[in-house]
């Protein structure tokens, strides 16, 4: 494999962690549902690395598009803030 | 940031770093094997083979010719479980009807424009990636989930009147749901309906004539290669995904006066 597009799945890597640390301690859900579609983005990056394109194709407009608006749909119809 | 969060970051950083050099040193087998397997070489040898029809789905994309035709029953009932929770959503919510002039104005008048804009591209790419699932990476799901995200955009960027004003109400998602789905189901038994009829023998999900089963589906439209039911299936699935999952988003948005009038007019409230 080659150095650059394993160093892009690493970084992306790195970025879903942090992005997913950061959606399980926020306190305001509509926040949490940003960072979890960023770690869904960084998600995206790594299947398209490692080959697998129509994983991508499916991934990003469920995870990207339709998950977030049914979460803030949720997210509207009870508490923005976690108590 | 207190010791807690501290010890946690460490942690998972020692664990990422540990992964990272265990599947770099080939611990859990190598990265990317330079030899095939004989499964994996079989596939790539007979998903466009034009000289040995019986085995080949002539597709020129190995992951659709396996997800529709050779693994096509495994696909249908992988896909039957995201439209039987759709029924579930449209079942639950039956007495429900959309309502106009609910407040919502949208979003300014410059994301507005620049949607008119995104819109048609959308629905072009969507079904792009529908209609040629078996020439380039993609398919029916794809397409139908970048179809779906137009009511979602649309929702957010226009406001649900507009949507629901603009004709798409969840009785209509509801029917073209179905369309696709009969349109699926219609595909995969075509051939064996055109056996009875012909009095030959014919499989279900069959695409290509196979051992003892000489029909086959229309495999070339002018110059292009169609996998024979492959584009068919795409088509219809992208149909079905798309519905289903704008009727979903569209019964899940329901307001707080569409709930009390739906409650108030079946009869399982009571």
């Amino acid at each position: 494999m080659e150095v650059v597009p394993i160093s892009i799945a690493a970084i992306a890597a790195l970025l879903s962690v942090v992005a997913t640390y950061l959606a399980v301690r926020s306190r305001d859900m509509l926040a949490a549902v940003v960072f979890s579609a960023v770690q869904s983005t960084a998600y995206a990056l790594i299947y398209y690395v490692l080959m697998a394109p129509d994983i991508v194709l499916v991934y990003i407009p469920v995870s990207v598009g339709i998950l977030p608006a049914v979460a803030v749909l949720l997210i509207k119809k009870t508490e923005r803030y976690e108590s | 940031m207190n010791l807690r969060e501290a010890v946690i970051a460490v942690s998972i950083a020692l664990m990422i770093a540990l992964l990272a050099y265990t599947i770099g040193a080939g611990g859990l087998g190598p990265i990317a094997p330079s030899r095939l397997r004989d499964l994996a070489v079989s596939y790539l040898i007979n998903t466009y083979n034009p000289w040995n029809i019986t085995k080949s789905a002539l597709s020129l994309e190995a992951v659709t010719a396996i997800v529709w035709d050779y693994r096509g029953l495994d696909t249908f009932f992988e896909t039957s479980v995201l439209f039987v929770s759709i029924v579930g959503v449209a079942l639950v919510f039956r007495g429900y009807r959309e309502k106009l002039g609910l407040g919502g104005k949208g979003l300014s008048e410059i994301v507005k424009t620049s949607t008119k804009v995104l819109t048609p591209l959308i629905l072009i790419a969507g079904i792009s990636i529908a209609i040629h699932g078996h020439l380039t990476p993609g398919g029916g799901f794809q397409g139908g989930s970048f179809i779906a995200v137009l009511l979602v955009l649309m929702s957010v960027v226009f406001s649900l009147d507009f949507v629901i004003g603009s004709g798409l109400t969840s009785s209509k998602l509801l029917m073209l749901r179905s369309i696709g789905l009969v349109g699926v189901l219609s595909t995969s038994v075509a051939l064996v309906v055109l056996g009875i009829a012909l009095g030959t023998h014919a499989y279900i999900f069959q695409n290509l004539a196979r051992e003892g089963s000489p029909l086959s589906m229309p495999t070339w439209l002018l110059d292009r290669p169609t996998g024979g039911t492959l584009i068919f299936f795409n088509l219809f699935e992208a149909l079905a995904v798309a519905a289903g999952l704008s009727l979903a988003f569209l019964v899940l948005s329901l307001r707080e006066s569409e709930v009390e009038e739906a409650l108030g007019e079946s009869e399982w409230y009571e």
